[in-house]
């Protein structure tokens, strides 16, 4: 009597579960648990003293860089208000001798290449000036008479002549979307010898002469930063400006020795006079902790 | 750098090895659980289902007005169970008594009560029979599927010391397998823990409707016996 019923549920059950089972292989099996390959992200390490020379700026450096990919500059809106729409129908007919492309140099087919020459935004809108002078004196004329002169078909410039875009709109090298005017190197590009070791030799000076109260409880609040000005003979040029505020005796007393410090020191002979506009106004912070940690 | 081999225990290595047998066996063994488990809570529901129509069809029939005599002779020729069950060794008791030469119906009330409790026992202990294999494994499967993935994830965490490579694609799958343990625990603990209550409750129900019925089936015997003797 209890077995056949007993056998009944059995068997139930053993269907459902072997349905179930069933179901969830074929379910499971279209997706592996396999996890997706990481992306990677190239890094490189370089030391201070590397990223000091690579900053390094130079006018005459030669122009042998990698070819960098071209991309649309957004950057620099304001030439591109005052020129367009006046410049524009007359640059793009001419365009097998466009005037900011082979002005720099004929031979390169493609302006991508030259950088130094290329985002130089005087030049670029006093050439765009006379172009407005220029067409704006004879709008019509203008444009047919540069073509009989100069009917050379280059084959490599096709691509020029079929570009539409504003002439306003040059290609230009990524490095160029910065918003500091491109150069070889960047603005503040220290010369490579001013380096660290300069500024580390003058702070180890003044963390010399530095004295500060010691045995404070909280050294934090005796971190000084001060501004100085330099003569070029390394001389201070006027009084130093504390930039940090802080109260209580320990503070003021670290930085009154501070601002001795910076007296005392005074020639600053370590910081070579080749750079001196770069050292002429500088930020030092007297941090206790740097003592420490050597 | 020196690269110590992570297992030198032989002992230990031999259960690294044999991992997919505890694994298996573990993932095997709580299939199996559910397998039976489910088997179990169909069989319970349409038992309970079944004496559940009995009692309303045999409390129908008391009611009727028929002739318990009647009923009697038509119950006892085949075995009956629960409410019927009751009926019939009641009936039997009393009819051993009054149909006896020598009329001992003295403990005949005493008698019937005690035919009638033990009757009810069986009956309870018919209907519960099984339900402990449910709340056994509602309460061991969880942490036997625990310890299948404790066993798959110190296994995992091995082969990642031996292939010395932490990256998620590595570690991963082995724990995911690992987990899969515990999910298999508690999809046979789940259903078995609210069967095993439900099933409780229902036979709390029954045994309160046997219980009733044989009180009230004792005070008419017993009136009948007042009234004979």
């Amino acid at each position: 009597m209890k077995l056949p019923q007993m056998r009944t549920g059995l068997a139930i059950s053993a269907f459902m579960h072997a349905a179930l089972l069933a179901w969830g292989l074929f379910s499971f099996a279209a997706r592996p648990l396999a996890a997706k390959p990481q992306d990677v992200v190239l890094t490189d390490v370089i030391s201070a003293t590397e990223f000091s020379q690579l900053t390094k700026g130079v006018k005459n450096a030669p122009t042998v860089e990698t070819p960098k990919p071209a991309v649309e500059k957004v950057g620099d809106p304001k030439p591109a208000e005052e020129v367009s729409p006046v410049a524009e129908k007359p640059e793009v007919r001419t365009s097998s001798a466009q005037p900011p492309l082979p002005a720099p140099k004929p031979p390169e087919p493609k302006p991508t290449k030259k950088p130094p020459q290329k985002p130089d935004p005087i030049a670029d809108a006093l050439k765009r000036e006379d172009a407005r002078k220029a067409s704006e004196a004879k709008p019509k004329a203008q444009p047919q008479k540069p073509i009989p002169p100069q009917p050379r078909f280059d084959p490599n410039q096709i691509a020029a002549l079929l570009d539409k875009r504003d002439p306003s709109r040059q290609s230009i090298t990524g490095e160029a979307l910065a918003p500091a005017p491109p150069s070889l190197g960047t603005r503040n590009g220290a010369d490579a010898k001013l380096s660290q070791s300069e500024l580390a030799a003058m702070r180890a000076k003044l963390m010399e002469l530095w004295n500060p109260p010691v045995g404070v409880q909280n050294p934090e609040q005796m971190i000084v930063k001060i501004r100085i000005q330099l003569t070029r003979d390394g001389k201070l040029n006027g009084p130093p400006v504390v930039l940090t505020s802080g109260r209580g005796t320990v503070f003021e007393t670290a930085r009154d020795n501070a601002i001795r410090a910076l007296f005392m020191g005074q020639p600053y002979t370590m910081l070579s006079p080749s750079t001196y506009d770069i050292w002429k106004e500088i930020e030092i912070t007297f941090d206790p902790r740097d003592m420490y940690r050597g | 750098m020196e690269v110590a081999p992570v297992t030198t225990n032989p002992f230990f290595s031999l259960f690294v090895q044999a991992h997919w047998v505890v694994n298996w066996a573990v993932m095997l063994g709580l299939g199996l659980a559910s397998v039976w488990v489910w088997a179990i809570v169909i069989d319970k529901f349409m038992l309970y289902a079944r004496t559940r129509r009995a009692m309303d069809a045999f409390e129908q029939a008391f009611w009727s007005g028929q002739s318990l005599e009647e009923l009697y002779r038509s119950l006892s020729e085949r075995p009956v169970h629960s409410m019927a069950a009751l009926f019939v060794a009641a009936m039997r008791e009393w009819k051993r008594s009054f149909e006896n030469p020598s009329r001992s119906v003295a403990g005949l009330q005493a008698r019937i009560e005690k035919v009638m409790d033990v009757t009810i026992a069986r009956e309870i202990e018919r209907l519960e029979r099984r339900l402990l294999v449910l709340a056994t494994v509602g309460s061991a499967g969880p942490f036997v599927g625990l310890f299948g993935t404790v066993w798959g994830i110190m296994t995992s965490f091995q082969s990642i010391a031996v292939s010395k490579n932490t990256s998620l694609a590595v570690v991963a799958p082995g724990i995911a397998e690992a987990l899969f343990a515990t999910a298999i625990g508690l999809v046979a603990a789940i259903p078995a823990t609210i069967f095993y209550n439900k099933f409780i409750s229902d036979v709390n129900r029954q045994a309160q409707r046997l219980e009733g019925f044989a009180d009230e089936f004792s005070a008419i015997l017993s009136r009948q016996i007042d009234e004979r003797a």
